[in-house]
């Protein structure tokens, strides 16, 4: 029997990508990968992540995990960018074991993004 | 609208919905009130099973144009493909073991096809042109002194090109070659005269008529040299060419639904071209689209286009409630861009974002107009979210 591809955490993910577009003169990151292209923006207060945005390219799973990122990460610290793990995601969306490649790839943007944005503070306490 | 808030339902091409009469027809063949009999069995209640059975037959062969006895009873398209090539090829292995057909043939052709390259026979896989035809030249160059069976699908199920089966079929018969049409897509939709045509050969399935599914038919031209070997064997019902007790509930309503299909071709046909040529028109102006399959030889209903620059399995989700194919209904399921698409010449981005539309007699006006606003919003809406060097 065929199933849903889709858990419905994704489905309301995929509905409402509230964290979609971009962030003005803010640190920002793209990745292409996989099949997959992935552009993260963060901006900053004190250290905390105040808000975050991404664009995709990439299948639903892709779409609303980069939503999920964001929804979580946004007050946070941004040491924790670095901390970053996709096996979570993979579990709570959950996102088909055949699409880690993709995900990796969120953790990739992230990450990256991380560096950008501890490099910035770093340039700024020097 | 045809449609509850959950779906709107633009699939046909995958499958029908039973029409509410064909329903009351097979309805009278189950219970003990009604002709439950084994239309083997020699007693009253055997007989009227096989009167319905006759019926049935006579209502197919009057669709296709053919002789009832030109015809056997199978569970579908799937076997009727599978008996025709593989059944016609053993039973012409004597003469030679060289088949033709196209990569993008139903993949219950492609398969059958491919098993009996692994049986020894080998099969000339003719590409087509741009817009997925046949070139004739290619066929006729193609044929040589061993080939004993070309089989070309009447109406392709993802882009909807119609073949020019009188040209291939008199080519075939040019050349004493067997020719085999997978029809699943055209019977009871486009006119197919079997008394006239040059073909030998033709699967067809009750499902994408608005008939039951479980039920098909193949047509075996009553002809010299065209004849296939049985794939089953058992009581020797149907001529011993396909035994096994017949579901009369299942030919009654496959019957039926011919008879309605023929009935009604023509208006049916009308609304179908009204409905693909609305759906075009309210989408061709979205930037980078591109329609699969040649408008010259396009069956109505079936519309399949691409987009450049949009991920296909997220347009599929964005368009929801609107149900409608990325490939063949068989392979939905994997996400390997169509190779149908492929053998056109679609780059994987551009095959991978196909969506077919298929439209049948519930459409209207209005779902058609829904669908277009709705597939210019999803793909909007996605080409918004894409990082700005991929939009």
């Amino acid at each position: 029997m065929t199933s849903d591809p889709y858990g419905d955490r994704v489905r309301e993910l995929f509905a409402d990508l509230a964290h979609s577009g971009d962030l003005a003169d803010a640190p920002h990151v793209c990745v292409d990968d996989q099949g997959v292209r992935i552009a993260l923006a963060a901006s900053l207060e004190d250290g905390v992540l105040e808000a975050l945005r991404f664009r995709a390219w990439g299948c639903p799973h892709v779409l609303a995990a980069a939503e999920s990122f964001c929804r979580d990460y946004e007050g946070r610290p941004c040491s924790d960018l670095l901390e970053f793990r996709s096996a979570e995601l993979m579990q709570t969306l959950p996102v088909p074991t055949e699409k880690l490649g993709r995900i990796l790839v969120l953790e990739d943007a992230v990450r990256s993004l991380g560096q950008s944005v501890l490099h910035g503070l770093s340039g700024e306490a020097e | 609208m045809t449609t509850s808030h959950e779906m709107l339902y633009l699939d046909y091409a995958a499958t029908t919905p039973v029409e509410p009469g064909v329903i009351d027809t097979m309805s009278q063949l189950f219970a003990f009130e009604g002709d439950f009999g084994n239309p083997s069995s020699g007693h009253v209640a055997g007989r009227r099973a096989s009167a319905r059975v006759a019926h049935a037959t006579s209502q197919l062969a009057q669709l296709l144009g053919c002789r009832e006895s030109e015809l056997v009873w199978t569970s579908g398209a799937t076997e009727s493909d599978n008996m025709a090539i593989v059944g016609a090829a053993r039973y012409r292995a004597d003469r030679g073991r060289h088949l033709i057909t196209m990569p993008i043939e139903h993949k219950a052709v492609t398969d059958a096809f491919g098993s009996l390259e692994k049986q020894g026979f080998e099969v000339t896989w003719l590409q087509p042109d741009a817009d997925g035809l046949l070139v004739l030249d290619d066929l006729e160059a193609a044929i040589r002194e061993d080939t004993q069976l070309v089989s070309i699908m009447h109406v392709n199920n993802e882009i909807g090109v119609i073949q020019d089966i009188e040209a291939i079929g008199s080519i075939c018969r040019r050349h004493d070659v067997l020719f085999h049409i997978d029809a699943a897509q055209s019977v009871g939709k486009v006119p197919l005269d079997l008394a006239t045509l040059p073909v030998d050969l033709l699967s067809t399935t009750a499902h994408k008529l608005y008939g039951p599914k479980g039920v098909g038919a193949l047509y075996i031209a009553d002809r010299p040299g065209c004849h296939v070997e049985p794939l089953i064997h058992g009581g020797g019902q149907q001529r011993g060419l396909r035994p096994g007790t017949l579901a009369v509930p299942l030919i009654a309503g496959f019957g039926h639904a011919a008879e309605i299909a023929r009935l009604h071709m023509d208006e049916n046909t009308e609304h179908l071209v009204e409905l693909r040529d609305r759906m075009w028109e309210g989408i061709r102006d979205v930037e980078g689209i591109l329609g699969n399959g040649g408008e010259d030889a396009a069956f109505p209903g079936i519309l399949n286009v691409s987009v450049a620059g949009i991920e296909g399995e997220s347009l599929l989700l964005a368009l929801e409630p609107l149900i409608v194919a990325t490939g063949s209904a068989c392979n939905s399921k994997d996400r390997e861009p169509s190779s149908v698409l492929r053998a056109l010449g679609r780059s994987d981005e551009l095959a991978q974002s196909a969506i077919r539309f298929s439209f049948g007699r519930p459409t209207t006006v209005e779902d058609v107009d829904f669908a277009a606003d709705r597939y210019r919003s999803a793909v909007a809406r996605l080409r918004e979210l894409a990082p700005r060097s991929a939009a």
